[in-house]
């Protein structure tokens, strides 16, 4: 609802008339507006999809933001070290080093998760600053400029528009069609609800509960990873401050979309349209001319509005069901 | 209900989709020509960029009166330093229509990209404070931060006698101009075989986080006798005039800026010399060679020098009323009656 809305004020706002063509035109639907918001919106779905499959498990993954930092870091690092290489090997070497450190730092979060048996919210919460600490080591604390073809294929416009980058969009809508298949349409995906649903009950049943909550702080990192390797690239640098808050975006764009923080639910689809939300009242502010100063209080504000308009409406849904049922 | 929002927010996308595809155009606004001015600085949370705040909205002011168009600042300045955050601010102030830009960056290799992109879609960018100049903005207005590090340690050298311990507090680690300042602190230090450089000391740029980071630091080395301070951010909270580790007769401070909260450590002694970065014409300056640039059509420098003024006991009070003549009101009205 609060998307509808924050969508037509914004292209009320922003259409005006020309003084000199005399033409109605719109600065919010416009095409690069539209793909400005894909873009900014994709680290936040990207990363949320992973943070939701942590949260349907029952847990959570504080160290999104810092697994962002030090795949880009450790990335940008490699290939400077490496040299000038031909373009397609270096985008290569590039994808594998962020997915490489990225699934390590998320095989080193589920490993502490499920083998020393704390919460995971402590758990990411120290790697969260170990992981940052090790990027701002490695990086001397250096903006490191990345090659131009990572550049070149995070920006490609693909025939659109020389101006126009849709990479970042079609990634975040390929991340978040590959997460609700894997949630909704694979017995492994089916698996992390009932884990989240009921640990105990899923371990009776003979689920390897561990083995699953070990595989979603992979997949929670693999998106950490995947997101800095085009945020670096569309960017042109990356730096150990990278990413820094966005933990609480993307756990803020899984709740939004859907998740619940007590595990069971949540979809992908959600935490990408969660993460669109946040980028649209953002979009929203600066086409209303509102004062920038108050786009925290606005954004916070919006959030909770949207969690709570959810589950009202959740609630008259199970309460019109359980009429019709006994009906 | 899970599955109703997706699909009602999929509709959206879709019209959004349909919308991008028929093709818009951004312009300026009904009536007297509007000329909108993104200033686009570090951090909104940080107070000298108000400071250029209110004197580029001053000189969009004052000019929109003279010229034949309104001159509008659109203040697109994040809460915190963030790179991304900026070059994010940048494409929507392209996107949003706005003729022209004024920017500090936080991270040069973080905007170089998106002010190349803005300047490719005629949307000409300034810098201001802190220079991106591997980009393609036109002009820079700031101060030569190699310089301003030598003679913030050539001052607190002065006040050491030439010899002692000193603390370099120095900011955010990834801003260029910090890192410059930093360089040109321990390239003055180096001429004086009786100073030690103890450390650089780096911190969220909060008043609060440097203050903190100051008294860590000279709690855990009280042989510190010198704080080289490449920014004023320690000094706007009043936490180090009473710490007992900054005697102002065994420690001495010099730092970059002189705003109203810094005055005190002047009369105090504790920071004899503060080297003041107008910061109200960071905004002033830059708004008026912007116009110059792009719609005077006026060859403008590519680097515009920012002159620092030297703040002491001699003269505290003709800075605090030029502080309070640029709008300020923090400023302390001891300061304000003094003479000089």
């Amino acid at each position: 609802m609060l998307l509808v809305l924050g969508l037509a004020l914004s292209a009320v706002a922003g259409a005006h008339v020309d003084p000199v063509s005399g033409h109605t035109v719109n600065n919010f639907f416009n095409a690069h507006t539209l793909f400005q918001m894909a873009t900014d919106a994709s680290a936040f779905a990207i990363m949320g999809v992973g943070a939701t499959l942590v949260i349907i498990s029952g847990g959570i993954d504080l160290s999104v933001g810092a697994v962002y930092a030090i795949s880009g870091v450790s990335m940008a690092l490699t290939l400077r070290a490496i040299g000038p290489i031909n373009p397609f090997a270096t985008v290569a070497v590039g994808l594998a080093v962020c997915l490489g450190v990225a699934l390590l730092c998320g095989l080193l979060n589920g490993l502490m998760v499920v083998g020393l048996g704390v919460h995971s919210f402590i758990i990411t919460l120290g790697t969260m600053w170990v992981f940052r600490g090790i990027a701002f080591v490695m990086s001397h604390a250096e903006s490191i400029l990345v090659p131009t073809p990572l550049t070149s294929v995070a920006k490609a416009s693909l025939g659109l528009g020389e101006s126009l980058s849709p990479v970042p969009l079609l990634a975040m809508l390929a991340v978040a069609a590959i997460g609700a298949v894997y949630l909704a349409r694979t017995v492994m995906g089916r698996h992390v609800y009932a884990v989240g649903g009921n640990a105990e009950a899923s371990r009776f049943s003979g689920l390897r509960v561990r083995r699953i909550q070990l595989g979603v702080f992979l997949w929670s990192s693999l998106t950490a990873g995947l997101a800095a390797f085009i945020g670096a690239g569309f960017y042109g640098s990356a730096t150990s401050s990278d990413g820094t808050g966005y933990e609480l975006y993307v756990i803020a764009a899984a709740v939004v979309g859907g998740a619940s923080l007590l595990g069971g639910k949540g979809t992908a689809w959600g935490a990408m349209l969660g993460a669109i939300l946040i980028v649209v009242i953002r979009q929203a502010i600066r086409t209303l001319h509102l004062d920038q100063n108050y786009e925290w209080i606005i954004i916070g504000s919006a959030l909770i509005i949207a969690v709570v308009l959810d589950q009202s409406s959740s609630r008259l849904l199970a309460r019109r069901l359980a009429r019709t049922t006994s009906g | 209900m899970l599955h109703s929002r997706p699909v009602r927010a999929a509709a959206v996308a879709a019209l959004s989709l349909m919308a991008a595809c028929s093709g818009g155009k951004t312009g300026g606004t009904s009536g007297k020509k509007t000329f909108r001015i993104a200033l686009i600085a570090k951090s909104s949370s940080n107070p000298v960029f108000l400071y250029a705040r209110a004197g580029a909205e001053a000189a969009a002011a004052e000019l929109s009166k003279t010229d034949s168009v309104d001159i509008t600042i659109d203040w697109l300045t994040p809460p915190d330093e963030d790179g991304t955050v900026q070059a994010q601010r940048i494409a929507e102030a392209v996107n949003a229509g706005d003729n022209a830009i004024i920017l500090s960056a936080s991270d040069a290799g973080k905007v170089t990209g998106a002010i190349n992109d803005a300047v490719a879609r005629g949307v000409p960018v300034m810098m201001f404070d802190s220079d991106a100049p591997e980009s393609k903005r036109f002009a820079f207005y700031g101060a030569d931060d190699l310089a301003l590090g030598h003679e913030v340690m050539s001052e607190l050298a002065a006040q050491m006698n030439d010899k002692g311990k000193v603390a370099i507090l120095a900011g955010n680690q990834n801003a260029p101009n910090l890192q410059k300042r930093v360089q040109g602190v321990k390239e003055e230090a180096a001429k004086y075989p009786g100073i030690t450089i103890l450390g650089v000391f780096n911190h969220a740029e909060t008043p609060q986080d440097a203050a903190a980071e100051v008294l860590r630091a000279s709690d855990a080395n009280h042989d510190i006798q010198g704080w080289a301070m490449i920014g004023g951010w320690a000094l706007f909270t009043k936490a180090l005039l009473s710490d007992h580790d900054l005697d102002p007769k065994k420690v001495k401070i010099v730092s970059v800026d002189a705003l109203g909260p810094e005055l005190p450590y002047v009369a105090s002694g504790l920071a004899p010399v503060l080297l003041a970065q107008p910061c109200y014409l960071w905004g002033d300056v830059s708004v008026r060679t912007v116009i110059d640039h792009v719609l005077l059509h006026k060859q403008t420098p590519e680097f515009l020098p920012m002159q620092l003024v030297r703040v002491t006991k001699e003269n505290l009070g003709d800075w605090a009323r030029q502080l309070k003549a640029w709008g300020a009101t923090d400023v302390d009205s001891v300061y304000l009656k003094m003479t000089k």
